[in-house]
């Protein structure tokens, strides 16, 4: 029977059936190639002028239950579609239609406010790739909810062409685009620059925004006029939900454990005695610091047994007033405990050999508490058919609780090594520290229809990071072990012998910055019809975006008291620990973290975009002027105080994108971009090293990187989800930063000539019948770099700066994301296993000529399932992250520096829709 | 017996000549030259160039400054009060030149250790201090840790000569970058709070070091290392006859300071040193350049055979003759070298010794280093440097003066 319905709704028909209810149901499918389209807008309106709204489901279909009887005007839309409309009559029957939709090549030559593209499925992220300007990347709400993942670095980590950076404790990722460093691409909140929370550079840590409150990530690798300039890699945004057409309630709730914290305890600190100001702060500049002034109980470090993991998030949306105000509110707030266990073990060259041996073995253990808390706002207003306003507010809190132990032994060095193994100078740290994070977001925009041809949209912007870190406690012991020999021969037995544990120091920092942008935009586009197939359109705007900063520190130095002889105490526990202050008026007045900044944006940009039925041409340029500098709060008598830079770029970008058929594209795009140099990455300020001759500094001379970028792609849509892209790159980089020692022995950020870089992406995603599916990326790429190094001549016992060959800093030659899917929608069973291999990446520079640390290949494996309970409104699920339990492990030559494990992550939990 | 005669009577007579001669008398006229762009008595700070005046007194308020291609030069007797733990920035020639009665001084109004940041002279023309007291040194810098008291990174000629410090925090002498060290005939004493080495030379300082007097250190005497990342050139100084004295206790037994260490690719020449009552005597690293270091005719004595630090429990017995050269290092005692085998053998008999070992930063000392006859030190040193051995030796104009 069913089977017959679905060859009757082949045909644009109006169906009568003869049920008991009184249900309106169908299928909605592209006209051409009977793919059935998921996300399309169904609106029905009867005689008393009431509105039901519903959106296609996967299959394409949508229903309407309990219709009263009577006449109704139905309308279907979907972009790139012209609108369908036709009425129908409800009486004591169920109505079935199916809709076929046309795609007009011409859809969007006219200008229409309320195009929408459902960003939350897997079917808008493929119609968005496709009908994109530029060469774009699209992850759907819906593919994140089914992914093994809770927050957008993991998810991005799975987008071709993505992989992630992360610290040693895993609290910080950031994204590498295409084998570019985070100084290479921007991170956009609904297509604006965030402002950055980090004390020093640009960056934003992606694991601090929950993904449940995505619609979708775009990644944009080319960039067209209207974008900003300043990705040469990529642009990642993050776009946060949007009011939906009709009510819905969403809620989740999960729990998990992180399996490191079976294994061991994790570690934990009392935070009630942290000074949330430091002294300064508190009692002005005059005060003499006190030992008394500083609390114990942080740096007290005891264990906890038992730490899951939850999560818990609600989502209400619904239009208001006759549909003219759309709401929606999205919180979401997780609390994590998790833990790493790191060999890191530090090189030194081998003066005699040239070649780096290991100066210290070290043993690190972080545990950290991870809660954040993200809340979107959305309110949107329909002032009529040609206006609307939308106001979107992100706010974004992360709370970190970290306590680390790191226990060093000398291998080398100037107080000695070891002599066997067993032995030696053991230094151990113990560190508390509590970091508050806050990410603000306020976005006002409004789209005005202006005439026929004319749209013109605006948008004001205030974007606010800041960080508190109140009470960094560092407590440094130390002890060293030596041999005893139990006979008088000197190559005999021996057993070890331990010397108590010295306190060596305390240090404690309050810390605090603040970054805030004003933003003001405006564009203006003209849309015309050529000829019935070609269309033009011409879009002109600007962008002003003025950026200050500050940040501030104040650090108090705490000495162990002597004993009688003047040496040092033998430390036993933090409360019997005895210190004087060593800097009693801390460094707040002169630390050289301490700077204020500006920077100042002015861009404008036209453009055009040529269309016709198989050839779209696009191209303009953008313009950018950029103004920033910084004043410190230490003076240098004769030293730089201050920098000011002033720079502009004309940024040309063009397009081609041909339409073999309405599945295939083949784009070429041709971009220029630019990078700034991150903000202290300026200030000359020496920091030296006590142990070594080392100095690091920043560069004030540092120029902005400049990139040509060149990509093509292949693109073929075979039918809703399913893709296949095949691109190619190649980027030419004009004074890349990075770092280098120069003489040997100041690290400073240089730009270190020419850089080239290029790759080959491949995406495939194919459904085997209705359950099976495969969808996975590969990345391939290559990048060269000149990077000075220090070069010794072992013979001839000299050592000179020479230019060494090597990739940049931070990219992977291979990259694999492979992904099983199942699914069955009648059952409501979902299950997704995922496999990433993330090839040899250069993780960090060396300063020895021919060395460099290198990440080692890995492989993860990561499984995900849902089900959805009978009545539909519940959905179980489980996400079991890095099931094959994999370390992070870097090396150089063939000494292991880095070794990072984090163990496996299980999750589960329940999500409720209306 | 008439030749005799003869011989007596022409001498008489010559003397008798003699003594009614007169030697010359050269009277030359000069003008009285004054002192180049003089600096007035009184409070000093910011940009200052010129002459501090004999017996003069300043007093300097918060940082100075001598820019490049300016000179801060002193005249004999000048007596210098920082205040606000302020820094001395040398970035042109500094020439503090004393004499033996007219010291030069340097000191904080609170003449308590670490109470102001000393000579900061990182990219300086050159550095010359002779006869001058610097006390008190090492006071926080504007990230919170200590200051070195003379701190030199440029590849500069760096004179410190017959001059006292005292009382500082952190390293007293540090220079790097290829510096050229004469350090000679200076008394370092109790210098360091918990850490901090007294002359630490690093990254291709060549020179020497010698005839110095360096007492209670909180690390190490006399340390010289390479840039592991740019091993050449290579630190190479000869470290010859100083008295280095009880240094090295109050890291704690974790983290023992020398007498003198070589490590990191340095070339050393130590020879003709007394080392007493030191944590760790004479220590060559594994990582240092052993094959064109050399050493010998050295002094290692321990007034106490073993040092017990009964502050801490268990109580650290600490045997000081198994530390003259410590065993993670590769120095091994040679023929020519004087090593105690017990109290009482091979001591260099000191004019005067309190025989301490471990004391306070600060604290004061007043043993006298000359040797008293009969010391094993005298004539069993490597002539190249000195036919005897420590920083007072029977040759008075080279020994140390004070």
């Amino acid at each position: 029977m069913k089977q017959i319905l679905l060859i009757l709704a082949t045909i644009l028909f109006i169906g009568i059936l003869t049920t008991s209810a009184q249900n309106f149901y169908g299928t909605v499918t592209n006209a051409v190639t009977k793919d059935k389209l998921q996300g399309a807008f169904v609106t029905i309106t009867n005689h008393a002028k009431s509105v039901y709204k519903k959106i296609t489901d996967a299959e394409g279909k949508f229903i309407f239950k309990n219709l009263a009887a009577g006449d109704y005007e139905i309308v279907v839309e979907y972009v790139g579609y012209t609108n369908y409309t036709n009425h129908f009559r409800i009486t004591a029957d169920n109505v079935e239609l199916t809709v076929q939709l046309t795609e007009a090549a011409t859809a969007l030559t006219t200008v229409n406010v309320f195009t929408k593209v459902n960003g939350e499925k897997e079917t808008g992220a493929r119609s968005q790739e496709k009908n994109a300007t530029n060469v774009i990347n699209v992850i759907s709400a819906q593919a994140m909810q089914r992914s093994p993942d809770i927050n957008a670095a993991n998810v991005l980590q799975r987008m071709s062409g993505v992989t992630i950076q992360r610290n040693a404790g895993a609290d910080e990722a950031y994204s590498i685009v295409r084998g570019l460093e985070p100084r290479y691409n921007n991170t956009l909140i609904n297509g604006i620059k965030i402002a950055s929370p980090d004390d020093k550079s640009r960056f934003v840590s992606l694991n601090v925004v929950p993904s449940d409150l995505l619609q979708k990530i775009e990644v944009s690798k080319t960039l067209i006029p209207e974008m900003e300039g300043d990705a040469i890699g990529g642009t990642v945004n993050l776009v946060m939900k949007d009011a939906p057409d009709s009510t819905i309630i969403r809620a989740i709730g999960s729990l998990g454990y992180s399996t490191l914290l079976w294994d061991r305890a994790y570690t934990n600190f009392s935070k009630t005695d942290i000074q949330q100001k430091s002294l300064y702060e508190r009692f002005g500049e005059k005060h003499v610091a006190q030992p008394t002034d500083f609390s114990r109980s942080n740096l007290d470090f005891k264990s906890t047994s038992f730490v899951p993991t939850g999560t818990l998030g609600v989502t209400y949306g619904r239009r208001f007033l006759k549909n003219k105000v759309g709401l929606l509110i999205a919180e979401n707030f997780q609390n994590q405990y998790y833990g790493t266990n790191s060999i890191f073990n530090q090189v030194t060259p081998d003066p005699n050999k040239g070649i780096p041996v290991y100066s210290d073995y070290s043993l690190r253990y972080f545990s950290t508490q991870q809660l954040n808390n993200g809340l979107t706002t959305h309110l949107d207003y329909n002032i009529n058919d040609k206006n609307k306003i939308i106001i979107n507010n992100v706010f974004l809190y992360s709370y970190l609780a970290q306590a680390r132990t790191i226990i060093d032994t000398a291998i080398l060095g100037g107080n000695g090594g070891r002599t066997v193994p067993g032995t030696g100078p053991v230094t151990t740290d113990y560190t508390s520290t509590t970091t508050h994070q806050f990410i603000e977001n306020l976005k006002l925009e409004g789209r005005h229809i202006l005439s026929q041809h004319f749209l013109f949209d605006w948008a004001g912007v205030l974007s606010l990071a800041t960080k508190r870190t109140p009470d960094l406690a560092n407590l440094a012991i130390n002890t060293k072990i030596d041999t005893v020999h139990t006979t008088n021969d000197p190559n005999g037995p021996y057993t070890f012998k331990r010397t108590p544990n010295y306190f060596d120091q305390i240090s404690r920092i309050w810390q605090h910055n603040n970054d805030k942008d004003y933003d003001a935009i405006g564009n203006l586009t003209y849309k015309t019809q050529l000829s019935a197939k070609t269309s033009l359109d011409i879009k002109a705007g600007g962008l002003y975006r003025h950026k200050t900063r500050y940040n501030i520190q104040d650090e108090y130095d705490l000495k162990p008291t002597t004993n009688s002889n003047g040496v040092k105490q033998v430390f036993t526990d933090i409360y019997s620990a005895g210190w004087i202050v060593y800097d009693t008026h801390g460094t707040q007045a002169y630390d050289i973290n301490n700077y204020q900044l500006f920077e100042d944006i002015t861009a404008g940009y036209m453009q055009f975009k040529f269309a016709s039925e198989r050839l779209d041409v696009f191209g303009g340029a953008r313009f950018e002027k950029t103004k920033q500098g910084y004043t410190l709060n230490t003076f240098y008598p004769t030293g730089i105080n201050g920098v000011t830079k002033d720079y502009s770029d004309w940024l040309p970008s063009i397009t081609t994108k041909y339409k073999v058929t309405n599945k295939i594209n083949i784009r070429a795009s041709y971009y220029k971009s630019i990078a700034r140099p991150n903000y202290y990455e300026l200030v000359p300020a020496p920091s030296y090293s006590s142990s070594s001759a080392n100095i690091s500094q920043g560069n004030p001379y540092l120029k902005h990187t400049v990139a040509d970028n060149y990509d093509v792609r292949f693109e073929f849509f075979p039918k809703n989800e399913e893709q296949l892209f095949i691109g190619g790159f190649y980027k030419k980089l004009k004074d890349p930063i990075e770092y280098a020692y120069l003489n040997g022995t100041t690290y400073q950020p240089v730009n270190d000539g020419d850089a080239t870089i290029y790759g080959a992406e491949l995406v495939y995603t194919k459904y085997f019948g209705k359950h099976i599916g495969i969808t996975g990326n590969y990345t391939y790429i290559h990048s060269n770099i000149s990077s000075i190094k220090a070069y010794t001549d072992v013979v001839a016992r000299t050592t000179h700066d020479s230019l060494q060959q090597r990739p940049l800093q931070g990219q992977t030659d291979n990259t694999i994301n492979l992904s099983l899917l199942y699914r069955n929608d009648k059952s409501g069973f979902f299950a997704q296993l995922s496999y990433e291999y993330i090839g040899k990446t250069l993780a960090l520079v060396y300063p020895v000529y021919g060395f460099d640390y290198y990440q080692r290949p890995q492989s993860f494996l990561a499984l995900s399932a849902e089900k959805s309970l009978p009545n539909k409104h519940f959905t179980v699920f489980g996400k079991f992250n890095n099931l094959l339990n994999t370390a992070t492990v870097n090396k150089i030559n063939t000494l292991l520096t880095v070794s990072d494990t984090y163990n496996l992550n299980i999750s589960l939990g329940i999500r409720y829709s209306n | 017996m008439k030749k005799t005669r003869l011989i007596l009577a022409v001498t008489a007579i010559t003397a008798a000549l003699a003594s009614c001669s007169k030697n010359d008398t050269t009277t030359v006229v000069t003008h009285t030259i004054p002192s180049s762009n003089p600096i007035k008595a009184g409070n000093l700070s910011g940009f200052v160039k010129g002459t501090l005046l004999s017996d003069s007194t300043y007093v300097i308020t918060s940082d100075l400054t001598v820019k490049l291609g300016d000179t801060l030069a002193s005249q004999e007797g000048v007596n210098v009060i920082v205040k606000n733990n302020a820094q001395i920035n040398i970035q042109g020639v500094l020439l503090l030149v004393g004499t033996a009665a007219k010291p030069v001084s340097f000191n904080s109004d609170s003449n308590t250790p670490g109470s102001w940041g000393g000579f900061q002279c990182d990219s300086a023309q050159s550095v010359t201090v002779k006869w001058a007291k610097i006390f008190n040194t090492g006071g926080p810098d504007p990230s919170g840790g200590p200051r070195k008291t003379i701190f030199v990174a440029a590849p500069i000629k760096v004179d410190i000569e017959d001059s006292w410090i005292t009382n500082g925090q952190d390293d007293i002498v540090r220079c790097q970058k290829g510096a050229m060290v004469t350090i000679l005939r200076n008394t370092f004493l109790s210098n360091g709070s918990t850490d901090g080495e007294c002359i630490n030379l690093k990254s291709g300082v060549t020179g020497d070091v010698a005839y110095n007097v360096i007492y209670s250190q909180a690390g190490t005497g006399v340390k010289l290392e390479t840039s592991a990342t740019t091993p050449f050139p290579q630190t190479e100084v000869n470290v010859y006859n100083n008295t280095i004295v009880a240094c090295g206790w109050r890291r704690g037994a974790a983290e023992p300071g020398r007498g003198c260490s070589i490590g990191v690719n340095a070339i050393g020449h130590v020879y003709n040193n007394i080392m007493v009552n030191n944590y760790q005597g004479l220590e060559i690293f594994t990582d240092a350049d052993t094959v064109h270091t050399t050493h010998g005719n050295n002094l290692f004595y321990g007034s106490l055979a073993t040092y017990t630090d009964n502050t801490v429990t268990p109580n650290i017995s600490i045997n000081l003759a198994a530390n003259f050269y410590p065993n993670d290092g590769v120095g091994k005692a040679v023929s020519t070298d004087l090593v105690s085998t017990g109290v009482g053998n091979q001591d260099p008999m000191f004019k005067s010794f309190d025989g301490k070992v471990a004391t306070a930063n600060g604290a004061s000392t007043s043993n006298d280093y000359h040797l008293m006859s009969g010391s094993p030190a005298f004539g069993k040193g490597n002539s190249t440097f000195s036919p005897d051995l420590g920083a007072y030796t029977s040759d008075a104009t080279k020994s140390n003066q004070h």
